[in-house]
């Protein structure tokens, strides 16, 4: 058998160790760290909530201390593990590679696709801003071409908008063109 | 013993079965070498025509048994068939490409397209396009 | 008996043409998202909770109901023929399941899975129809203190007892808990922890954070990880299920459900510890030990059968005392608030029409699901050949519909993708996702609690032990933390899905480092 023998799963996969992918550790340090960060921000800032001066009661401060506190507890915690070398088993997920390395460009890609029709939608109208971002997280996940991609988003955003807003009177900008066509329904 | 190549597209069923069975002909009377092309554009979770585990075994027996000296190669690049087929035949030089075709209608055909037609406009060698047998 | 006068009165409102509709569309949207990767019935009920905006409330959640059930026949469907178990609750039957479909046995691998999840899934349904208004009698009569103490131990029990690494579920916990703080308190009108943002005064929509943790974090983590090539699919040929198959399978059932429903019912329940027991337990009785590992159908059936029991379980602390246990319940109970309903113990009298009519469309659904499912497997195996590229581009498509459609407020969508990394980033390093969502919806329910109970006693602490509820229960919280703890301490990590199948007891036992779950691909092969 040659050299581009597939992917079977049935096949070991040797590329990566398991457990080895680098940046590993470094990375949920750091989520360790803001889970931290973000507990002691809950406990300092609970101090500035105001609070009713008529209540003999528990005020709205309370909880937030005591989530604060736990969040703060479990942020140390789980820095302590991670840096002893502790770590959590990823995500089982039935359409995902276990041992492939992170693709930080294809997440960049599809954050900034995303980020891109949230600000558009009120421009352009939400068929056109969702089919920008469908063929461009297509693309970013590997569809060949750029034809292809764009007159699948279309269709399907102008279909579910279709749906959604003439059937089911959901707000969703349509855009001038779109709106002024389906004006008649 | 000649080095010529001849390169079969195959995919499971019928028409996979009857362009194998002519291309291993092919082989004999030409003494030639097989390279079998069984690929998948390998971006959906599911692909029947990539052949694994207990039909990839008894295709590898199949070849064994045909006694031609044969290699199977299976790429999953994300392309289409008819550019692994195009790519294959011009790295190997080969001298015939054998594919099975779907039985179709006109209309069918007009529908769905044809990777079928993709291949005779891309690959440049001689083409050998079989049909299964009407009874299968 | 009264509960089966009010079921067969929910079953007349449920078998109505349009609720017939609405429960098949269910049953069709479940199984179709259960079958697709990626995609599970927690993601797929937020992903609709928009609708709740258009439809009444009774055909909604009788549409939740199917999908609630669709997506675990669904899921065991995948688990047998392609051998990619979604969620740990179907790591056995995807075990035992492909390896009977590799032998051959593909088709009475599905039945007995289908076979399994209607019996044990009416069995449990009805169980539950039973056993609500008696939990509800008993929890009628708790006090605020008692229903934090429950409130907590579900915290607990989701956070540590169901995830590999109990403190990763706490932290993902604590983000859900944050989150559910951000807003204005409903019992002074203090903002808190809005940081000034405007949008952010009337909290941060569950349907946002649901959405951004299931569909835009899943949609990320595939991506970063992509799959490349096809997985084999098993044909679900073999011969059908024969009367041999009916004898092996329906005690595994009977006992699948034994041990699922009550593990669902807890508050620390969950579906993956009973189909592990349930695996053992047949392992150990089977008359074919020698089977188990290469494809036994006890081990389909027994596992099969717990998991759907579980499912039914978990709607009765649900429906009794509005405490999700599990990520769809918790978003199911979101739907609730969106209806206004109030939940907990009087859900079942104030809303009982509602209640029933969910209950009977369950059992609806679960038939509906074993009449559709078998002669429509082949049509759920092609959906699975939709290109990757555009079932995620169409996953993240549906998650702007839906959070859009909140506020139609872009600044919904940017939330969005900003708690959609948060998601990305915890599935990255392995802190579950699930106790996040139930921290963001029953945080604010204890909450109110905590200072309902606090205001009675004038602040003294002391009022939350004492009840004997509340000392119970918080028992039981002390318990769930420090057990699992000690248990690795002594014991090392608990034995593996695989280690399970060959040796046929679940133990701990200490294997060299590594957490559970990293060395599981290749296990199974070697």
């Amino acid at each position: 058998m040659s050299t581009a023998q597939g992917l079977p799963p049935d096949a070991a996969p040797e590329p990566t160790p398991p457990g080895e992918q680098p940046g590993r550790n470094t990375g949920e340090l750091v989520m360790a760290g803001l889970l931290a960060a973000l507990g002691l921000y809950l406990v300092l800032d609970a101090g500035s909530i105001a609070v009713p001066g008529s209540s003999n009661q528990v005020g709205p401060r309370f909880f937030p201390y005591l989530v604060g506190g736990v969040v703060l507890a479990t942020g140390i915690a789980l820095g302590v593990r991670v840096w002893r070398g502790d770590q959590g088993p990823a995500d089982e997920s039935e359409d995902v590679d276990p041992t492939a390395g992170t693709s930080w460009q294809a997440v960049a890609i599809i954050s900034v696709a995303f980020l891109a029709h949230a600000l558009l939608i009120n421009v352009v109208g939400w068929p056109l801003a969702v089919t920008l971002m469908f063929a461009t997280v297509a693309w970013a996940l590997g569809a060949r071409g750029i034809v292809r991609p764009l007159i699948a988003g279309g269709i399907a955003a102008v279909v579910v908008w279709i749906v959604f807003v003439k059937a089911l009177n959901v707000a969703l900008p349509g855009g001038t063109l779109l709106e002024w066509a389906t004006d008649w329904f | 013993m000649s080095s010529g190549v001849v390169v079969v597209g195959f995919v499971p069923g019928p028409r996979g079965e009857a362009a194998l069975q002519h291309a291993v002909e092919e082989c004999r009377r030409r003494g030639a070498r097989l390279v079998v092309v069984n690929s998948s554009r390998g971006d959906a979770l599911v692909d029947e025509r990539f052949v694994q585990g207990e039909p990839l075994r008894r295709l590898q027996d199949e070849l064994t048994v045909s006694g031609v000296p044969a290699e199977l190669r299976q790429p999953v690049r994300g392309r289409d068939v008819a550019e692994e087929l195009a790519d294959v035949v011009r790295e190997t030089g080969a001298e015939l490409l054998v594919i099975g075709l779907r039985r179709r209608t006109a209309v069918g055909k007009l529908l769905m397209g044809s990777a079928a037609q993709r291949i005779l406009l891309d690959v440049e060698c001689p083409i050998l396009a079989v049909k299964s047998a009407p009874g299968d | 008996m009264d509960a089966l006068g009010d079921l067969v009165g929910g079953l007349g409102d449920a078998l109505t043409p349009q609720n017939l509709l609405f429960a098949l569309l269910g049953v069709l949207l479940g199984t179709a998202v259960g079958v697709l990767p990626g995609i599970g019935p927690a993601m797929t009920v937020a992903l609709l909770l928009p609708v709740t905006y258009v439809l009444e409330p009774t055909s909604a959640f009788i549409m939740f109901a199917g999908i609630y059930y669709g997506g675990m026949y669904g899921g065991s469907t995948t688990s047998i023929l392609l051998n990619t178990p979604g969620e740990s609750s179907s790591i056995m039957t995807a075990l035992e399941g492909n390896k009977m479909a590799k032998a051959g046995r593909g088709a009475a691998a599905l039945a007995t899975a289908a076979l399994g999840s209607f019996v044990a899934g009416t069995i449990a349904t009805l169980l539950l129809a039973l056993v609500a208004p008696t939990v509800v009698d008993l929890a009628i009569g708790i006090t605020a203190a008692d229903y934090f103490a429950i409130a907590v131990l579900a915290f607990v029990a989701v956070a540590t007892v169901l995830g590999a690494s109990p403190l990763r579920g706490l932290a993902s916990l604590g983000i859900g808990l944050y989150l559910g703080l951000v807003g204005t308190d409903v019992l002074t009108g203090q903002e808190r922890f809005t940081l000034g943002v405007p949008q952010l005064s009337d909290g941060i929509d569950v349907v946002v954070v649901a959405v951004a943790l299931f569909a835009v974090g899943e949609a990320l983590y595939v991506a970063s990880r992509l799959r490349r090539g096809p997985v084999q699919v098993m044909g679900a040929s073999g011969s059908w299920f024969t009367r041999e198959d009916l004898r092996r399978s329906w005690k595994p059932w009977l006992r699948g459900t034994a041990f699922g429903f009550p593990f669902g019912a807890l508050p620390a329940g969950g579906a993956e510890i009973p189909t592990f027991l349930s695996y053992a337990t047949e392992r150990k009785l089977s008359k074919h030990p020698e089977q188990f590992g290469k494809g036994a159908i006890e081990g389909v059936a027994g596992p099969e059968a717990a998991n759907n029991a579980a499912a039914a379980g978990v709607l009765v602390p649900l429906l009794t005392l509005g405490i999700p246990t599990s990520a769809t319940a918790a978003i199911i109970l979101a739907a609730f608030q969106g209806y206004g309903i109030q939940t907990g113990p009087t859900l079942l009298t104030t809303e009982s029409p509602l209640v029933w009519t969910l209950i009977a469309s369950l059992l609806i659904g679960n038939f509906m699901l074993l009449v559709l499912n078998l002669p429509l497997v082949g049509l759920w195996v092609k959906l699975l050949r939709i290109p990757r590229p555009y079932l995620y581009a169409g996953i993240l498509m549906f998650a702007s519909l839906g959070s859009y459609a909140v506020n139609a407020d872009p600044l919904d969508l940017v939330l969005l993708l900003v708690i959609g990394l948060l998601g990305f980033f915890m599935r990255r390093y392995g802190w579950p996702v699930a106790p996040a969502v139930i921290g963001l919806i029953l945080g604010p329910i204890a909450e109110t609690n905590l200072r309902r109970a606090l205001a009675i006693s004038g602040g003294d602490l002391g009022v939350l032990v004492e009840s004997w509820v509340s000392r119970i229960v918080l028992g039981l919280v002390l318990l769930a933390l420090v057990g699992p703890i000690v248990l690795r301490l002594v014991r090392g990590p608990r034995s593996t899905p695989e280690e399970l199948q060959q040796e046929g007891t679940l133990q701990h036992r200490v294997p060299a480092g590594r957490g559970r779950g990293d060395d599981e691909e290749e296990e199974e092969d070697r």
